[in-house]
Formats: structure tokens, sequence, C-alpha cells
């Protein structure tokens, strides 16, 4: 454990803090799939209802999806207390 | 300890995806006697009877009740023995531990199941250990706690002090009993569930579904209107962009449960499939030399599987408190995907 030596004081719970930053963002990632997954399926749904030739709408909500969720992933890391 | 424990974490959230494949290896490769595979889901399944163990020609097995309504014919109750073995009893059968009726009509089926009457038993078990822990507390008020009382206390601190005064805030009292319930709950069967012949009651999706719901329920009726705010108006992000968000704060909403709901049904049934898969090993190879190394792993397995049981009652406790303090919190500056958390410390640390 190289960064625990310098610290003369260990935070009192620190052990709890760590579990408790990781189960924070641990749903992130079944966000991320949740996202594109509905959001592709959605684009599917519609080209079917409206029976196009290209698929652009599963193509069109599948970036927009992705682009969702990776938006949604960068703003969640990058707000730091 | 702290890198171990972390390490442990991320390894055992997601366990159940890696191992995952092993039931499907176990079915591949049975045998014309021995099917490992269909003994594995035979164990992690529920069933209309509780069978313990058999020894060559006996089988030592408990039949519970089994209730079924079928609409215009009523309600029928009987013991499970009159199924056994593929029988018909009233019009009824059981087709792959499912109860049908013979005339293919509707049935619905209210039987004492092993995992109800698991759940029972361990709901007597928690309201004995719980009602002595409380009427300690009632003689002795704040003195020092003698015995069960001294055992659960500190666990009992630990979800206060830890988990819900960190999670939720100064609002933490009035979900206390919950998040308490929760965690014996979920400990307690986890548990029972590694005893022999014990139902796998927590690794039943209906069970955790169940589990989650209530979590659901509790943080939407809870939540308060910053909540909302940052839902339908996420402060930070530009106001071009909030069509898209919505519907991602809105999905989730949903995927919060979902997680908490497959994470412990996974992570409980996985370690039943592996433990299981271990111990398949010696009658499929049918060889002495090989009956000390999957005991060795299988008993290994299932000394992790104490920590799991803990661990995983502790992070569907502390999830559900994040959820939780992410509704009822005061203050705009700690938005997170799961809200609430550390910005939040300051203003109630004691």
């Amino acid at each position: 454990m190289p960064d625990s030596a310098p610290t003369p004081r260990p935070k009192p719970d620190s052990s709890p803090d760590r579990l408790r930053a990781v189960a924070r963002y641990s749903g992130i990632g079944a966000q991320m799939a949740a996202t594109i997954g509905l959001s592709t399926w959605a684009g599917y749904w519609l080209d079917k209802h409206y029976q196009t030739q290209t698929p652009w709408f599963t193509l069109a909500l599948m970036l927009l999806g992705l682009f969702a969720a990776l938006y949604n992933v960068i703003r969640a890391v990058t707000k730091e207390p | 300890m702290k890198r171990l424990l972390l390490a442990l974490f991320c390894f055992l959230s997601f366990s159940a995806f890696a191992n995952e494949p092993t039931a499907t290896t176990a079915e591949a490769t049975d045998t014309e006697e021995f099917n490992p595979g269909e003994m594995i889901l035979h164990h992690i399944g529920d069933s209309h009877e509780w069978h313990w163990f058999s020894t060559g020609n006996n089988h030592f097995t408990t039949y519970l009740p089994v209730i079924a309504f079928r609409p215009g014919h009523g309600l029928s109750t009987f013991s499970s023995r009159q199924l056994a073995e593929g029988k018909v009893y009233d019009g009824l059968k059981l087709e792959h531990e499912h109860l049908v009726s013979e005339d293919g009509s509707k049935v619905y089926d209210f039987s004492i199941t092993k995992n109800v009457a698991s759940l029972m038993l361990s709901a007597t078990l928690l309201l004995v250990v719980f009602i002595a822990v409380a009427r300690g507390y009632a003689k002795r008020g704040t003195g020092a706690p003698r015995g069960i009382q001294s055992f659960f206390e500190p666990i009992i601190i630990f979800v206060r002090d830890e988990v819900a005064k960190k999670s939720i805030g100064p609002k933490y009292e009035r979900y206390m009993p919950y998040l308490l319930t929760v965690f014996f709950f979920i400990w307690f069967n986890n548990l029972m569930g590694l005893m022999p012949g014990g139902a796998n009651l927590t690794g039943n999706i209906a069970v955790t579904m169940t589990l989650a719901l209530l979590t659901l329920l509790i943080t939407l009726f809870s939540s308060n209107k910053n909540y909302w705010a940052h839902i339908f108006a996420t402060p930070g992000v530009p106001k071009a962009l909030l069509p898209i968000m919505i519907p991602v704060e809105l999905i989730g909403i949903v995927v919060k449960p979902f997680s908490l709901m497959v994470r412990l049904f996974a992570n409980i049934t996985a370690g039943h499939i592996v433990t299981l898969s271990f111990i398949s090993l010696i009658f499929i190879f049918r060889n002495l030399g090989v009956a000390p190394v999957s005991l060795a792993f299988g008993l290994f397995i299932n000394m992790l599987e104490l920590l799991v049981a803990i661990l995983q009652a502790y992070i569907f406790t502390l999830l559900t408190a994040m959820y939780i303090g992410g509704a009822v919190e005061d203050h705009h500056d700690a938005d997170y995907q799961m809200g609430g958390g550390d910005g939040a410390e300051p203003a109630h640390a004691h």
C-alpha cells in the first residue's frame, strides 16, 4: 500500500467511505447500458412501425442514446466535491 | 485490507456474469445417470416439497401444503405428497415444479412452497432474535448490553452511524426501521441459504424484486422537490440538452432498484451454483482423487459465501440509504448519479 504510508493519523472510517464511493458509481454502467439499449429499442420499434426502408430511426436514436449515456457518465464523474 | 475489500467488492459485484458459464458447462458434460445442470437448477429453484437428502432409495422430504385457486372450480388445498413423482390429484399436476391443471385451465398457485416456508421460518427467527434484543434495551436502557443484545448492538450501531447517518443525513431516523430490517433480513436469509438443506431465498428474483420495489417506493414517496428538480431541470446541464437528459434521468430511477434486484439475486445464485458445481465434479469424474480437490474448492467458495452474505446485505442497505439520501436531501451541491454521499457530510458530522 504505497499511498497510506506518509499519513500520520489515518482517517477513522476510510474503508466504508471507499466502499461508499465505489457503490455510488457502481450503477453508472447499468444506467449507460439501459440508456443505449432502450433508445435503440425505441428506434427499432419506430422503424418497424413506419416500415422505413433504411433504419434511420434505429441509427439516430442509437447514436442519441450513446451520446446521452456518455454525457451522463462524464457529467457524473467530473462532478466530484 | 482496504484495497483487498475494495477489490473483493468490485469482483463480487460482477462475479455473477463471470460465473454464469459454469452452469452451462456443467449441463454440457452430463453423464447418462448424473445430470449436474439439472441437479444444480433443482437446488437453486423453488419447489413444492422440501427435499432434505436421499440415502440410496430413501428420500427424506418434508411435504408442504399446496394451495391452488382455479376460477370456476374454487380453492383446493392438499399435501404436496399427493403430487409426488408426477402423480395427478384433484385435476392438478406438477410440470417442472409448476402447478398446472390437466385440462389446461388457469391455476393460481398460492402454495406454501420451499421458499415461502423458508421465509416464514426466517421471519420467525428474526422476530425471536430481535424481540429479545428489543427487550434488552427496554430493560437496561442505555446500560451495558447483555447476551444476544451485545452481539447485535455493534451491527445496529454500524448501520446507524456508517450507513444511515452518512447517506441520509439529519432525517435518517425515520428510515432506520426499514434499513435495519432489510439488512438483517438479507443477512439472515443469505446465511440460512448456505446451511445444508436451506432454501435459496435471497437468490430468488421475486424476493429480491420485492425488496428493490420497496426501496423504489420508499425513495419515491420520501422525495422532495430538489429530487425532482434534479431530474427535470438537472443543474449544470444546458437547456438544449434537457430533452435528452430527462429520459436518461428517468431511466436512472428504474435502473437503480433494478440493479439492486439483479445484484443480490445474481451474487447469491452464482455462489450456490459454483459450490454445487465443485461438488458435482466428484460425481462427474467418479474418481477418488478429485474429491479432496473439489471439496477444498467447494469449502473455499463456501467460506467466501459467508463473506458475500454480509457484504451483499451491507451493499443493499448502503445503496438503499444512498437512494433515500438523494431523495430527501435539501441542498443542491451534491448531485451524483446515486444521490447523497460525501458532499453532504460536514453538515451533520457529529
